[in-house]
């Protein structure tokens, strides 16, 4: 795949560095029904805006945000890492670091007040109309990052007719994901999945 | 591995009625830290709200199941990842924002090592080929995970053509013409809210802006 080559928005650039910061914070807040509702915004803003990836790589770290234990939505940091790779490991680790941080902080504050202030608020018409209202553009959202993903993960058929049997198999049985990543690997290193 | 929930943890936790024990006296910090902590290295692999569900209310009975379920809704009703909602709400139950802080602190802290440090080994080690090989294929299993989220919870709105049009129009104004979620929400979320704003026997409130 061709990658038109960007220029890398460097992090040494304080005004570069706040006003990635800023995308992180603002982010945040508009992470409906979990996290997987901004996948597209982090290839955006990783791989178009600030040229920190290449989509394969985002790919990449995707799956492997998946593999690992813990919530998904800590992609963040390797996202944060691969943006300071080139400055070095060190500095990728902090950037990681930052970056998981600024991406959770305002939902993390905001979800204090609510826990403490619930009672008052659940009640409330526009608590009612948030929940309604909000599922459906949720549902069109989390559509369109599938859609994404499988555009910026899949480039042969194979490719897709694995990424189509897993997506019928995770709506049809409860069988850990793991093991369809797994044999997945295997089938990629034995040469019959490629990209 | 939030986008992979366990199968549904509000349905088995209903299902299984609350234990009668009393409740034991609130966690301190470094407890409320110990405990999340447990919660995410028992859900290696998946199945963290029910993990968090048995471990708080069952094994240290730090909330009822009734509180429990209402912070899950809180959880997935606001912004942010699904489980760390749900830790922070349970810390900042006891503690305030400390609390949640510690209990954040315990749910991610070995996660996010791991995670940093397979960050470090793929940057490293992803330009040779063998690791690209199966990364190819544990990418287009992933890919096919992203795909399963939207039908998963497809089904609730079926019998609601409303809603129907309102998720095609926000996937056609995302994926045709790449509409950023930000200004996606802004401006779809109040027509959204004002077409659902609950019909109660008072005049109806004021809708905000266009719609109904």
């Amino acid at each position: 795949m061709i990658v038109v080559a960007c220029q890398p928005a460097s992090l040494t650039d304080l005004a570069n560095l706040a006003a990635v910061i800023w995308d992180f914070l603002s982010l945040s807040l508009f992470s409906l029904g979990g996290g997987n509702t901004l996948l597209a915004e982090y290839h955006h803003l990783s791989v178009d805006k600030y040229c920190w990836l290449t989509s394969r790589q985002f790919a990449d770290i995707y799956a492997l945000a998946e593999a690992a234990p813990g919530p998904s939505s800590m992609i963040v940091g390797l996202l944060g890492m691969g943006a300071a790779w080139r400055e070095g490991p060190i500095w990728g680790l902090l950037s990681g670091v930052a970056a998981e941080v600024a991406i959770l902080l305002p939902s993390t504050l905001l979800m204090v007040a609510a826990a403490l202030g619930w009672n008052r608020f659940k009640d409330s018409p526009f608590r009612v109309a948030f929940e309604r209202g909000l599922g459906p553009i949720t549902l069109g959202i989390l559509f369109g990052v599938g859609v994404k993903i499988l555009r910026t993960a899949d480039q042969d058929l194979p490719a897709l007719l694995v990424s189509l049997l897993v997506c019928a198999l995770m709506l049809c049985t409860r069988i850990s994901p793991l093991w369809f990543m797994a044999v997945a690997g295997v089938l990629g290193g034995l040469g019959l999945i490629n990209r | 591995m939030a986008s992979s929930p366990p199968p549904s943890a509000t349905a088995s936790p209903s299902a299984t009625p609350p234990p009668a024990a009393p409740p034991a006296p609130p966690p301190s910090l470094a407890e409320l830290f110990l405990g999340m902590q447990q919660v995410a290295l028992s859900s290696f692999g998946g199945g963290l709200s029910a993990w968090s569900q048995r471990i708080v209310v069952e094994n240290r009975r730090w909330m009822s199941n009734e509180d429990f379920i209402t912070g899950l809704t809180v959880a997935r009703l606001f912004p942010g990842p699904n489980q760390i909602n749900m830790a922070v709400y349970i810390g900042a139950r006891f503690h305030g924002l400390v609390g949640a802080m510690a209990a954040l602190a315990g749910m991610l802290l070995l996660p996010f090592s791991v995670l940093l440090l397979i960050g470090l080994a793929y940057f490293y080690l992803h330009l040779v080929l063998a690791v690209d090989r199966v990364l190819a294929g544990v990418v287009a299993a992933a890919a096919g995970m992203a795909l399963s989220m939207g039908f998963k919870i497809l089904g609730e709105y079926r019998r609601d053509p409303l809603a129907l049009l309102l998720a095609a129009v926000s996937f056609v104004a995302m994926d045709v013409f790449h509409v950023r979620l930000i200004p996606l929400v802004l401006v779809l979320g109040p027509i959204a809210m004002a077409l659902y704003w609950p019909r109660s026997p008072r005049p109806p409130a004021p809708a905000p802006g266009l719609g109904s």
